[in-house]
Formats: structure tokens, C-alpha cells, sequence
């Protein structure tokens, strides 16, 4: 397998990195595709309708490993409320992941989403 | 011809270096000493001439190349008239496979194989069912062994032209019964093919007596060079020639014999001896299984009992395969698994075990071979126990199914 620069770069550096629970609420969900190989379980902190945080759990792939540690750095600081998707194409390109992986990159953005919708709920 | 003992030094370890070599199963540095004799076979001065041709050089060409006969045929418990060179294993799984089934085929055209044999056996098979073979696939245990007792039934059952079995499995190093294969085979008017690749050097190998029909070798597995093997055909067999064009080899394998590997395979030939090197290598292999085990959850494919020392094919589960072999780089060990452009497949040696995929593909094999040293054992050791921690701890709550 070849994997980009990026990619090598944040799985040598990847530690488990969890969210603190130290104000605001935190929601955690997952997803996974057997056949993929993948499952993810996302942690989310959310202050005041921003996130303030967000760590993934990843049984998975270097590329997949890699694209959470972006994934994760993206959505700090948005707005819960605007969040509906994540851009997984540009995340793919940005890490020069294959187009196969993207279904790795879409489990991923379901697990944001289920922890948006828990939020939602709250 | 006496050859010097080699012995590399812990000095020379490449420990220090960016990767460490525990892969000797995939192929193994050419042995200096094997170098020297192929050497003498290059360039201008040298023995270059056509073994074929019948002035003097070619003489001298064709008195080193059946020296190198002479020397494999030994090894292998065989007549030197009975070894046929090849390009390697591959080529000679090829042609026993399809020599066997030539151009008319036998009333009893029947194949029996197992699903762990190397590709180059499988996809022959499939080639000889095209043409309307019937191949039938034998049970193996889990630990890869042959069902000799099935095997049995099916002989009984069915007449068979032949069946082919790899001695050693390349990728778990689980060794056959070949002598009680070969003699059922026998009983049953069944030929035999084994493919020796992996215990050449390893095991002792005792062609004649055992009853073997068919037996592909390598080189480049005990420290000689790639590109050169052989057929072991045993007196009074006949094989349809697979490749034509001068006769070279009984009319079994035309070309121009490559002197200096022939003679290179000669040479590892003659160093391999099972008695004098492989108890350094057990050591080594109980040293390294030993690390490995100490691993929270770490599995052994196979079994050591039926398995040949230098193969340790070992399950981590709780990693992913693909992530295990990245954070591992710097180790040269082998997944046992083909890649294509995306993805990497599980084996499927692993799965016919009856592994699931992923942990089919979170295994990793290691194997160790003549100039493998301690510290190179340790180091492998601290660095799988590194990785599997640290990829372990990035996914604490993963479900069963990661765990398997």
C-alpha cells in the first residue's frame, strides 16, 4: 500500500487524544462497516452551539486513522447548528486517500452526524 | 568440495540500520560463499560458455553445471539425472502440474490439491480444469495438515492422476506427512508433486524414499540466487514439456542453462544443511515467539508442533492489518497477503484455516533464516510490542468483531 506524506505523518503521530469533560455537553457515537473493516466512535464536546471539541475512536486503516485526526481538526470551532455534512471528497484529496476508501470516510461523517443529532435531541 | 563456515556477527547486524530482515520465507540474501561460485561463472575469463556447445569452454561450462546437478540431487535424496532446471519453483509447479495433464489427457484425469498450496499450484490447477480436469481440493486441519484418512477415502474413491502437496506451507510453515502421503499415493496408482520451496534446507528431504514423483525446488529460499530452480522427475516419469525450442533437459525445459545460477543453486544446495543450521534458528524462532506471546491476545497461526522453526506467523487481534504493517515498517515482514491497487487482501491461506478476514489480516509472518541475529529478535520484538499497544489504545472500545 502507498500512502501520502500527510497520511504517514498522522498515523506515526496518533495517541489516543480523548475530549475533556470539563463544561458543555458531551455526546458520543459510532458507526462501523464490517466489510470495510472500519468502526469509529466519535466523541464530541459541545459548548454553547460550538464544538469544542472532537476525538475519535478508530478501528481501521492508516488512511483512515489519518482522515479522523483532519476530520477532528476541522469541526473544533464550528457551529453545531450549520454543521450537515462533511466534505469527505476534500478530506480524501487533502490526504490523497483512494476514491475506494471513501466509503471508510462517509462511516466517519455518520458518526458526526449521530453525535449532531444527539445534540439536537438534547 | 568443502565450504567455509559463515557466521555473521552481532556487529554486522543491521538492527542500527532502517529495517530489519524477517522474511527469509519470501526470499534470503544470496550467502557470500554462493556468490563466489556464481562469480566464477561472469565475465570475460570466466566458465561464460554455452553449456550446450561441445569446444572446451562449453565443456568445462557443462562439467560446472552437472557438479551443481550432482549437489541438489544430494540434498534431495535423488538421482542427478532426475533433477531438470528451471526458472524457479513457479515454472516447476507449472509443469508438473500441466505436464501431467499434456496434450491427450489420462483416463483417471483427476487432480486432488489442497486450498493453502502456493498460487502457482492453484492457478495451474485452474488451468488444467479448463481444459477438463477435474481438481478436487483436499480438508486440511486447522493447522493446514492433510486429512490423510480423507485423503485415503478419496483415493479410494475416485482414480486419480495426481496429487500435488506442498511439503512446507509458505505461509504458516506447517509440514505434510509427504512419505504417508506418498504412500497412499502409491497404493492408488496416484503420481505425487511436492513442492519443496520452503523446507529445502529445513527439513531433511528424501525424494527417492519416500516415493515422490514430481518435486519443484528454488534456490533463492536458502541463500542462493533468484531466478533458478528445479523439477525432481523421477526416473520413468513423463511430463508434456511446457516450453520448446532446443531440447535442453531431457526435452523437458528448452533454453540455454544459465550457468552461474545453476551453479549458484548448486552451491546453496550444497551449504543447506537442516542438522548444522536449523538449531540456531529454532532458538532464534522460540526466542521470537516468546516476545511475541507475552502480547495481550496474541495468537500463533499453525501450530509450533507441526511447524518448520523459521516461519512464526503470528494474529494480533485488536489491530488492523493494514495499520499493523504501516506503523511496523521498519520491520521486512510479510502479511502473506496480495495487495491490489486499494486494498489489501486478507490470506487466503489464513482463511481456509478458518480465520475470519480481519483477523486473516491483522496476522503478520516472521521468518528467520541464516543470518538472522538475536538482537534483530529483541528489537522485532519491543517494536510489535510498541505498535499493537499504541494502535490498541487509539480504539479502547472496540467491539468484538476488531478483537477476533
Amino acid at each position: 500500500m502507498d500512502y501520502s506524506t500527510e497520511v504517514r505523518r498522522r498515523f506515526a503521530a496518533a495517541v489516543p487524544n480523548w475530549v475533556d469533560h470539563s463544561d458543555g455537553v458531551v455526546v458520543v457515537a459510532e458507526a462501523e462497516d464490517r466489510t470495510l473493516g472500519l468502526w469509529v466512535r466519535c466523541h464530541m464536546r459541545v459548548v454553547d452551539s460550538t464544538i469544542a471539541s472532537v476525538a475519535f475512536e478508530v478501528f481501521g486503516c492508516p488512511d483512515s486513522i489519518a482522515a479522523s485526526s483532519l476530520i477532528a481538526e476541522r469541526l473544533s470551532g464550528r457551529s453545531i447548528k450549520t454543521l450537515d455534512q462533511i466534505d469527505v471528497r476534500r478530506v480524501a484529496v487533502e490526504l490523497s486517500i483512494p476514491t475506494e476508501k471513501l466509503g471508510k470516510l462517509l462511516r466517519m461523517e455518520d458518526a458526526v452526524l449521530a453525535c449532531k443529532a444527539l445534540v439536537d435531541a438534547d | 568440495m568443502r565450504w567455509p563456515r559463515l557466521i555473521r556477527k552481532e556487529s554486522e547486524s543491521r538492527v542500527s540500520s532502517q529495517s530489519i530482515y524477517l522474511d527469509y520465507a519470501a526470499t534470503t540474501p544470496v550467502d557470500p560463499r554462493v556468490i563466489e561460485a556464481m562469480v566464477q561463472c561472469l565475465g570475460p575469463d570466466a566458465v561464460f560458455a554455452n553449456a550446450a556447445s561441445t569446444h572446451g569452454l562449453g565443456l568445462v561450462a557443462k562439467g560446472l553445471i552437472e557438479q551443481a546437478r550432482s549437489d541438489i540431487a544430494a540434498r534431495v535424496g535423488a538421482h542427478a539425472d532426475e533433477i531438470v532446471f528451471t526458472s524457479g519453483a513457479t515454472e516447476s509447479n507449472n509443469l508438473a502440474l500441466k505436464g501431467t495433464f499434456g496434450e491427450e489427457l489420462p483416463h483417471n484425469s483427476r487432480l486432488l490439491t489442497t486450498r493453502i498450496e502456493h498460487k502457482s499450484v492453484l492457478d495451474s490447477a485452474e488451468q488444467v480444469a479448463r481444459r477438463g480436469v477435474a481438481v478436487e481440493y483436499l480438508v486440511t486441519d486447522a493447522c493446514g495438515r492433510v486429512d490423510l484418512d480423507a485423503l485415503a477415502s478419496t483415493l479410494q474413491a475416485k482414480a486419480t492422476a495426481l496429487v500435488s502437496v506442498m511439503h512446507v506451507n509458505n505461509e504458516i510453515g506447517t509440514w505434510q506427512e509427504i512419505e504417508a502421503i506418498a504412500a497412499l499415493c502409491r497404493a492408488h496408482g496416484a503420481l505425487l508433486h511436492v513442492d519443496a520451496a520452503q523446507s529445502v534446507g529445513k527439513l531433511p528431504v528424501l525424494l527417492e524414499d519416500w516415493g515422490v514423483d514430481f518435486c519443484s525446488l528454488t534456490a533463492h529460499k536458502i541463500c542462493g540466487p533468484k531466478g533458478i530452480g528445479a523439477l525432481y522427475v523421477r526416473r520413468g516419469r513423463r511430463l508434456a514439456a511446457q516450453l520448446h525450442g532446443g531440447g535442453h533437459e531431457h526435452g523437458l525445459r528448452a533454453g540455454t542453462l544459465a550457468t552461474h545460477q545453476i551453479v549458484g543453486m548448486g552451491a546453496s544446495y550444497a551449504l543447506a544443511e537442516p542438522a548444522s543450521e536449523m538449531p540456531e534458528i529454532e532458538r532464534l524462532s522460540q526466542r521470537l515467539w516468546a516476545g511475541l506471546a507475552a502480547i495481550e491476545g496474541v495468537a500463533r497461526n499453525g501450530s509450533a508442533a507441526t511447524s518448520i522453526p523459521n516461519i512464526v506467523n503470528v494474529r494480533f487481534p485488536g489491530v488492523d492489518g493494514e495499520s499493523l504493517r504501516l506503523a511496523l515498517a521498519d520491520l521486512a515482514v510479510s502479511a502473506g497477503s496480495a495487495c491490489n491497487s486499494a486494498d489489501v487482501e486478507p490470506s487466503y491461506v489464513l482463511k481456509s484455516l478458518g480465520l475470519s478476514d480481519v483477523a486473516a489480516a491483522g496476522s503478520l509472518r516472521f521468518s528467520i533464516g541464516r543470518f538472522t541475529t538475536e538482537s534483530e529478535i529483541d528489537r522485532a520484538v519491543e517494536r510489535a510490542t510498541e505498535e499493537v499497544s499504541r494502535l490498541r489504545s487509539l480504539a479502547p472500545n472496540a467491539p468484538n468483531w476488531c478483537l477476533s
